[in-house]
């Protein structure tokens, strides 16, 4: 590649904005709509570019969620590259929908901008509504900002369309604070991402040429073979994982860890677990901690599924505590808090060190986590390092002394 | 990582995504056996159709009419003649309750079976030969006595059988009832000639003018003969128990009709005749008046309307459209005049019970009419003569004491015909003694080839209703109207008053059968069915299949089917031919891991050319 004839430019935008552009790039060839916010300002995006002719794809405006990932999957049979997306309760409109489309193998891309569930209606962000389909057989991750998420997309399609995974994926972003909040992004150079991003094949398209059937109805014995094939579909996606984030290194010149962003680290006693936006705030947070001694760092987990049990395991046993900073929703769950903490915990069980671990209900219903509130559970943290043992599983932030 | 260590066994290996390579038919069903998800299993069950189970010798009517509607006229012509050996006769005089049975009647209007049943009777007629043999001779002597429907049948079948049959005949002409009770213009008697001629092509012996009792006794018969029918009929007419039946002038229906019939008639019939009965006969009579020269025929009746009258409905409406008046609630109590008739006395009259089975109360109180004819002709039904007959076998009725059978005692004397069924709530009809002959000649087989005896018996299950049916597929048409010579001209002549089906005809009306309870091969089960697994290597009744290891029950076809021939069975009642669950992945092990292979070479094949698909 020679980078002197690269046109790359930086420009300023949000996120449901750079994910449209990331579809963009990537040159999808089927768009799969249906309005809901904050959503809905990437399906207006890509609207004008199919509109404004710089982008050449089939735009579908469906009627539901369910019609719109309907779409997507048969449009993924017939080999288009395709593009969908939602936020919220639209995402669980759809939900029947997940499992046939990773069960067919189809590597539909589905741009998530998080929003509260209801009840009741509620813009803010909290990642329920994706990690809700978590086991449905989409690779999944959260981006932190704007230009994570722009790269993210590009990954995820070079990912979930190997040959040696076919798997959909969920490109998440948090509701309004990376979907609505404007940043500057870097857009690479498209024959950059012709290098990176081969034109997609299925191996085994609905096509009258070579006629298959897809989705036939299958016996239960047929049903394990199946799904163990999905499985190592999954697993077999992690190193696939690494090779494209090194590439997308080599090329755009941006390098990420797949698994998880380690900030300030190294001699922390005491780290944050989370996931997406909040993680920009939490890095303000820990460098004034830090300037007053504290020894405290940032885990975020970038790849929820296929998930990185060993890497989060080595990571978090190098800590005495760790605080899972939930913004999602575990009602009744293992610590009556979020999905994550189970996630974290179970990753430690098998770990000769465990650390103690908080789960912190925090971020809820879209409610920026504050510094001061960062500071608070720093605290707690460091409480249970100094008593030795956990207060109590779960604390609910902003509503305790 | 879970997955490390796994493997799939080569009998469990699935394409990708279970994605299904060149998904044909064959293929795909061998690769699903879903037919293990099944509860119902579609049957095909014919069962009898309405027509069929009223037919008085249960000819296979909705076979021959699908038989027509194909135009295999002379399949349908030897499918006739299994039960029936005069279809042209029966044709031309059968009461057809066939037809009242008919579930068409229900809908818009009965099929005309008798017009079609003529049409393949004449086609019969007009072979050089017919498609009935005669059985290998198995060295048994049959008897009959009577060649009437019952003697005609009965002779028939056993000739059939291998017998050697003989027909005592008393009168000079073979034909019985046949000839001597039906006119000639509703049956031409070189119809019934050409039948005749074929009982004898089948090696029947025939002796005319040989009357048991006279000419052959009862132990002639016994010992001559294996065997022994009796199919001697109703022969002496019943009087009218009036005053001065002895005059001149005075007829009795049936005799009246047979001299006619084997030209042996000396009436010479004045301008006004009467005619004393309500019946068929009666019927007959009065019609045939009017051919023999009368002006103005009266039919004289007890019963106090025409509904009340035991005749055929459209025989008595012709009889009504040639000019025949009608008196009711009257009896002849006297035939008035010197020695020749002049008038007849008629009373008030009712049954004193149920109309036509009780008898007749004659209000003598009340003024009696006088009713002024030259001739009257007395129809009021017949008995037996049975003088040469052992009393042993004599029963109250005056005719012959038979077992169910129709078998005399453990004698080899068996009886069959209006003989055996007057007075048993059996119409008194040819096509119910032709029947009657027919099941008496198989009894009788089955006594001398010393077989035990069954009856004939019909479940009601299996006699198809509408409702068993999906009238969606059935578009109303109007039955097929036969010609019929004009009432004015026919009133004189001895023309055949019905006229014949066109080939044209035949086939329409034949279409409009719905075939009820029976597969009749349309191919709507083939075609309805979702997957498909219903298949068929020609288009003919019976030869559908259902791949059970692949119908998933889903009634589908059942609901769909015309006639109700498909029926849906549960699973549970067949012990065989169910896929089960733990062996119901593929029916050969290993398919779909061949499958695997076949996807993965599939781009090796050349590309479908899409372009131009026929």
């Amino acid at each position: 590649m020679a980078t002197a004839t690269l046109t790359k430019k930086k420009v300023r935008i949000n996120g449901c904005v750079a994910s449209a552009q990331a579809a963009k790039y990537a040159d999808v060839d089927v768009i799969a709509a249906y309005p809901i916010r904050p959503y809905t300002a990437t399906m207006m995006a890509l609207a004008q570019m199919v509109a404004n002719g710089e982008l050449d794809a089939e735009y579908i405006v469906a009627d539901s969620e369910h019609s719109q990932l309907s779409i997507a999957h048969g449009a993924a049979s017939s080999g288009a590259r395709v593009f969908t997306g939602s936020s919220g309760v639209g995402v669980h409109f759809a939900y029947e929908l997940y499992s046939p489309i990773s069960g067919s193998r189809m590597p539909v891309q589905m741009m998530i901008a998080d929003r509260t569930l209801d009840p009741p209606g509620d813009f803010g962000s909290e990642h329920t509504d994706a990690l809700a389909t978590r086991d449905m057989g989409w690779l999944m991750g959260w981006s932190c900002d704007a230009q994570e998420a722009f790269d993210n997309h590009l990954l995820a399609f070079r990912i979930g369309e190997d040959p040696r995974v076919l798997l959909p994926q969920m490109v998440c972003q948090d509701g309004f604070f990376v979907s609505h909040i404007t940043a500057d992004v870097e857009l690479p150079d498209s024959g950059q991402v012709k290098e990176f991003l081969p034109p997609y094949k299925h191996p085994y398209p609905l096509d009258p040429r070579h006629p298959v059937s897809h989705g036939p109805q299958i016996m239960p014995e047929q049903g394990p073979p199946l799904q163990l094939e999905r499985a190592r579909a999954m697993e077999g996606a992690m190193p696939v994982i690494e090779q494209a984030h090194e590439e997308f290194a080599k090329i755009f010149g941006r390098t990420y860890d797949p698994w998880l962003e380690e900030f300030m680290t190294d001699d922390a006693e005491v780290v944050f677990f989370l996931q997406g936006a909040h993680g920009v705030t939490a890095r303000h947070a820990i460098r004034h901690m830090r300037s007053r001694g504290v020894k405290v760092g940032m885990v975020r987990l970038k790849t929820i599924r296929p998930y990185p049990t060993d890497r989060v395991m080595e990571s978090l046993s190098r800590f005495k505590v760790v605080g899972v900073i939930e913004t999602n929703m575990g009602l009744g769950s293992v610590s009556s808090g979020g999905s994550l903490y189970a996630e974290a915990c179970a990753a430690l069980y098998e770990s000769p060190k465990r650390p103690l671990v908080f789960s912190f209900m925090a971020g809820m219903g879209g409610e920026a986590i504050v510094l001061k509130e960062f500071y608070w559970m720093t605290n707690k943290m460091l409480d249970a390092q100094k008593r030795g043992s956990i207060e109590k599983r779960t604390h609910w932030v902003g509503f305790e002394e | 990582m879970s997955t490390k260590g796994t493997h799939i066994p080569d009998w469990l290996a699935v394409p990708f995504a279970g994605i299904t390579p060149a998904p044909t038919q064959q293929k795909g069903q061998d690769l699903f056996p879903t037919g293990n998800w099944r509860a119902i299993r579609p049957v095909y069950r014919d069962k009898m159709p309405p027509c069929n189970n009223a037919c008085g010798t249960n000819e296979k009517i909705q076979g021959y009419l699908d038989l027509v509607k194909r135009g295999k006229y002379l399949d349908a012509y030897a499918l006739i003649k299994e039960d029936m050996p005069f279809p042209s006769v029966t044709g031309r005089v059968c009461y057809h309750p066939c037809e009242q049975a008919c579930n068409r009647g229900k809908y818009d209007e009965a099929i005309s079976i008798r017009a079609v049943e003529r049409f393949l009777g004449d086609l019969g007629q007009a072979l050089p030969h017919d498609v009935v043999k005669a059985g290998a001779p198995n060295g048994k002597k049959v008897a009959i006595v009577g060649s009437g429907p019952a003697g005609h049948s009965a002779a028939y079948q056993l000739a059939r059988l291998g017998y050697e049959v003989t027909i005592f005949e008393k009168s000079p002409r073979a034909g019985g009832l046949n000839r001597g009770g039906i006119p000639d213009w509703v049956l031409p008697q070189d119809v019934l000639d050409r039948e005749i001629e074929r009982l004898v092509e089948l090696g029947i012996t025939i002796r005319t003018n040989t009357e048991v009792g006279k000419d052959v006794s009862w132990d002639d018969l016994k010992s001559n003969y294996d065997a022994c029918v009796l199919a001697v009929g109703l022969t002496d007419p019943n009087s009218a128990r009036a005053e001065g039946e002895d005059k001149d002038g005075v007829a009795y229906g049936l005799p009246f009709l047979r001299d006619i019939g084997m030209g042996t008639s000396t009436v010479k019939l004045g301008p006004r005749v009467a005619v004393i009965g309500g019946g068929n006969t009666a019927i007959d009579c009065a019609r045939e008046a009017l051919r023999q020269g009368a002006e103005e025929v009266t039919m004289i009746t007890v019963e106090a309307n025409t509904s009340e009258m035991p005749a055929v409905p459209e025989d008595l409406h012709d009889m009504i459209e040639e000019g025949v008046e009608l008196m009711h609630g009257l009896a002849m109590t006297a035939v008035l005049g010197n020695g020749k008739v002049e008038a007849l006395q008629l009373h008030a009259a009712r049954f004193s019970g149920k109309v036509n089975a009780s008898p007749i109360a004659i209000d003598r109180e009340a003024p009696a009419a006088r009713f002024a004819v030259d001739n009257v002709i007395i129809a009021v039904g017949q008995h037996a003569s049975l003088k040469w007959l052992p009393d042993e076998f004599k029963n109250e009725r005056g005719t012959i004491k038979v077992d169910r059978f129709g078998r005399l005692g453990d004698t080899m004397f068996f009886a069959a015909g209006d003989i055996v069924q007057l007075g048993s709530g059996q119409p008194l009809m040819v096509v119910n003694a032709v029947g009657d002959g027919k099941r008496t000649a198989f009894n009788l087989d089955k006594v001398v080839r010393g077989e035990p005896l069954q009856e004939r018996m019909v479940p009601l299950d299996v006699i198809t209703d509408l409702a068993r049916m999906n009238m969606t597929y059935f578009p109303k048409f109007a039955r097929v109207q036969q010609a019929m010579l004009e009432p004015v001209g026919r009133r004189k002549t001895q023309e055949e008053v019905i006229q014949a089906f066109s080939e044209e005809q035949a086939i329409e009306e034949s279409n409009r059968c719905f075939s009820c309870g029976t597969c009749n091969a349309c191919d709507n089960c083939y075609l309805v069915c979702p997957e498909p697994c219903i298949v068929r290597s020609v288009r003919s009744n019976g030869l559908y299949k259902i791949l059970v290891d692949y119908c998933k029950g889903c009634r589908v076809c059942i609901e769909e089917c015309p006639t109700g021939c498909l029926e849906g069975v549960p699973e549970l009642d067949f012990d065989s031919g169910v896929v089960r669950m733990d062996t119901a992945f593929a029916i050969t092990q290993g398919l779909h891991g061949r499958q695997k292979n076949e996807l993965e070479s599939l781009s090796e094949r050349p590309p479908k050319d899409i372009e131009n698909w026929s």
